[in-house]
């Protein structure tokens, strides 16, 4: 279909081209015209908010879908089953029966989308490393989209070499932490970056925060110090829900330096979820590769829109402020672009910070809670 | 930001200047640093202001002390309650209006009256807690509270955990409360208010505030005490009770769930827009979170209203609520969920799943109205699902796999349906069934998630002959 190519040719022009307003509403008019009409759902959800593709004038008045519309729906502007791939969301509490599922109709398109944005910031010295994954190989988890981006990303630009280092049983989750906890296949890993440094060759390093969280203690249980050759980066992405051990990401990056000598500069955050194709990916190492000054913040792709919304009235606000996260993702085509998020975050000059999960805080008083009560109950939705 | 002395002793009682305890809500909380030791030497101190005081007050003196405290919360220009008014909206996101309403409701039943109302329902002879009194088959009976009870507070109900202070106070216990981060306000303007009624009662009460989950003091309360009443979610008090000595004698209020059922005579033209109020006020007390709030309400089909009328009438009620009880300040966590709720059951609504989704232009309030009538839990907040039944006693099976965490059911319009439909309902596990316009407030000789509120706390003593 001829948005389909347009998208496409705007994904390959890369990151650095920025898309003007005008241009980007455009484009995001045309898409919410056509979710609105291959998705009826969508389409009688967006007129119920009184916004039907005739009203809208910008990409910010097209009605959002909340993340978790993902667990009910198949929001996919086509036949569900005739789905490339369905990715699903790692999950927390309720068992499968409560995991967002993104259905992608059309896999080529995300991968025009994930590849110039993953390369301008992980590759942009066009670096073409080994990539080790602190992940499981895709047979292992195929629902994961954290594992089929870093598949895509191997196959285009790793060099022999490149493999994936948690072993089957690791869940192979996305932007909740995947696996490693036992899966870490710690000697062969081991055994990747001792080949690397004496071949004095530099690698990408990619997984979730939780995955090197547990390398690195077992590095420093062990007393290791591993010195990953000079231009190694790393791709670290994910929180810490559910999981035993929070770690401050200065804490992390310190450690990272420590035991495996990759400097901050060299660190880059991803910020990504199942519901959406696109990422967001921080700067720092293009800044750094560049002679610029390193400031760390998330920026969204030409192709993407992002801005941050009151919590309570949904009004957008300032930079400074913090809000819940809305996206508007052109590469979404297929499914549903404009999504609010359960992620709080604050706007600063060119881009944003991600500060958090807004679902994650107990809830008050002396009800019990959602979660807890069906858990309880065994019950999923 | 205004800070508050998260903590109260008889006199000197804790060494350390007062530091950054955290925050509750907007409130700066300040307290001294607490350790084990620290506990074990004011639960020493606790036992002797026990002994030289509240052991030798009849019950009905002691009422008469947290009656005076309690007056104070109530009368306009009084100190204690400006001062709680002005705190409680900072803890809890409360709008002054309900702040107001609360603090009224729960001290209200810190008055005379209320407790000698739970006295005389709990003991035959409320004087056994003074005395040995006759009692059954020509026994003489005695009721003795604990020396030292350790009180731990959760959520942010305001008053819930004074209520638990008030009640081992009425069986001569003395109390080291531990509010939770949520509700520190309350346990230490009592406590105040104690110590200038009476300040040897008063030795016998201490609250004391640190950070969740710290082992060193928690541990020590624990082992110090002769009994610990606790609040909190079921993960809490497993927590809590795996760190208690065993055998240690632990009274559990876990979290809860309530829901309303609006049988057909109340869905009545006369009587519709009264159930829709009714049911849209037990849903906004305490914002919705406490133990007794609704999540939900079932509605009998048959009435003159039907379920779905009811649901837009009982969002024209909200509405309508929001002139005289304002919603509260949100967390971004709590306007994010119903958010994410809403858009949920609006793409359910739009797939024709039969919902159908009225709602505030921001996140003040949310009725779903949901055909499905499997029970749903709400992320609360004024957020309400209506869903239809066709007969009231049909609801018991849906409820009846939350058993271990139902709690009340307010019931409109059952008529002479009413003592079935609780029977059928308590079987189901429900522990109180109240008309639909008092749910939110369990009088003080409830029983409280069906037990007694005092007896579990005092040991019986016979004497024979």
């Amino acid at each position: 279909m001829e948005l389909d190519r347009e998208l496409k040719d705007l994904f390959a022009r890369g990151v650095d081209r920025p898309l003007d307003d005008e241009a980007f509403d455009a484009l995001a008019l045309r898409v919410f015209r056509h979710q609105a009409g291959a998705n009826p759902v969508y389409g009688r959800y967006a007129r119920a908010r009184g916004v039907s593709p005739d009203d809208a004038a910008r990409w910010s008045d097209v009605p959002p879908v909340p993340t978790r519309a993902f667990k009910r729906l198949a929001l996919a502007c086509g036949d569900p089953d005739d789905a490339d791939a369905v990715f699903v969301t790692s999950g927390t509490t309720g068992g499968e029966g409560r995991r967002g599922r993104h259905h992608v109709l059309d896999l080529d398109l995300y991968h025009a989308s994930l590849l110039p944005n993953l390369e301008a910031h992980l590759l942009p010295d066009g670096l073409r490393p080994p990539i080790f994954a602190l992940l499981p190989p895709p047979a292992e988890a195929p629902a994961s989209s954290l594992v089929h981006m870093v598949d895509v990303a191997m196959e285009r630009f790793g060099a022999s070499g490149s493999g994936y280092f948690v072993e089957a049983g690791g869940d192979g989750g996305d932007d909740a932490g995947s696996g490693a906890g036992a899966g870490l296949a710690a000697a062969e890993l081991r055994r990747a970056v001792d080949g690397a440094v004496d071949a004095d060759e530099a690698v990408l390093v990619a997984g979730t925060a939780f995955s090197f969280v547990h390398w690195l203690d077992a590095l420093e249980d062990a007393g290791v110090r591993l010195r990953l050759p000079p231009g190694s980066r790393l791709m670290e992405t994910g929180g810490f829900k559910g999981r035993s051990r929070s770690v401050p990401r200065e804490e992390l990056y310190g450690a990272v330096e420590e035991r495996l000598g990759i400097p901050g500069s060299h660190v880059v955050n991803e910020y990504g979820m199942t519901e959406m194709l696109s990422q967001f990916w921080e700067p720092v190492l293009r800044e750094a590769l560049a002679g610029e000054p390193v400031r760390r913040r998330h920026v969204p792709p030409p192709w993407v829109r992002t801005r941050v919304l009151d919590p309570s009235t949904l009004a957008p606000l300032p930079p400074g402020e913090v809000g819940l996260l809305h996206h508007f993702d052109l590469a979404n085509l297929h499914s549903v672009s404009s999504i609010l998020t359960e992620d709080l975050g604050v706007a600063v000059e060119g881009g944003f910070h991600v500060l958090g999960r807004a679902g994650d805080a107990e809830p008050r008083g002396c009800s019990i809670a959602m979660d807890d009560l069906l858990s309880a109950s065994g019950t999923s939705r | 930001m205004t800070a508050f002395d998260a903590w109260w002793t008889p006199g000197p009682a804790l060494r350390g200047e007062p530091g950054d305890a955290g925050r509750s809500g907007e409130l700066v909380l300040r307290a001294p640093e607490v350790d084990g030791a620290a506990v074990e030497s004011l639960a020493r101190r606790l036992r002797r202001g026990r002994e030289e005081a509240l052991a030798s007050l009849d019950a009905d003196d002691v009422v008469d002390r947290i009656d005076a405290v309690a007056s104070r919360f109530l009368r306009r220009g009084d100190r204690l309650r400006e001062q709680a008014l002005e705190l409680l909206p900072l803890t809890t996101g409360y709008a002054p209006a309900m702040a107001e309403r609360v603090l009224g409701g729960m001290a209200r039943d810190w008055q005379g009256d209320r407790l000698r109302g739970l006295l005389e329902a709990e003991f035959d002879d409320p004087a056994v807690l003074d005395a040995f009194r006759p009692g059954p088959r020509g026994r003489r009976l005695r009721a003795l509270g604990p020396e030292l009870t350790f009180h731990v507070g959760a959520g942010n109900v305001p008053g819930v955990t004074v209520t638990s202070l008030v009640r081992a106070l009425l069986v001569k216990s003395a109390a080291l409360v531990k509010p939770g981060s949520g509700d520190p306000v309350l346990p230490v303007l009592f406590a105040r208010g104690l110590a200038g009624v009476d300040p040897e009662l008063a030795e016998a009460v201490a609250v004391v505030y640190w950070p969740g989950g710290a082992g060193g003091p928690e541990e020590a309360a624990l082992a110090a005490a002769d009994a610990t009443v606790a609040y909190g979610g079921d993960e809490a008090i497993r927590a809590l009770r795996g760190r208690a000595p065993d055998g240690a004698r632990i009274v559990a209020y876990h979290h809860r769930v309530s829901f309303g059922i609006v049988a057909r005579d109340a869905l009545s033209a006369e009587r519709v827009e009264e159930t829709a109020y009714r049911a849209a006020e037990a849903a906004s007390i305490f914002e919705q979170r406490g133990c007794v709030s609704p999540h939900l309400f079932y509605a009998e089909r048959g009435g003159d209203a039907s379920p779905e009328l009811f649901a837009e009438r009982l969002a024209g009620a909200f509405r309508r609520l929001e002139g005289e009880l304002p919603s509260g300040r949100l967390r971004p966590d709590e306007a994010s969920a119903i958010h994410q709720l809403r858009g949920e059951a609006e793409l359910e609504a739009a797939a024709g799943g039969g919902r159908t989704v009225y709602r505030s232009d921001d996140a003040a309030w949310t009725v779903v109205y949901d055909h499905d009538p499997a029970f749903e839990p709400s992320c609360l907040n004024r957020v309400v699902r209506v869903k239809p039944v066709d007969e009231v006693h049909d609801v018991a099976d849906r409820v009846r796999r939350y058993r271990r965490h139902l709690q009340t059911v307010g019931v409109a319009g059952a008529g002479g349906r009413l003592a079935g439909l609780a029977e059928v309902l308590g079987k189901a596990g429900v522990t109180r069934v109240a008309p639909l316009a008092s749910m939110a407030w369990p009088p003080p000789w409830w029983h409280h998630d069906g037990m007694d509120p005092l007896r579990p706390l005092v040991r019986w003593v016979d004497l024979e002959g």
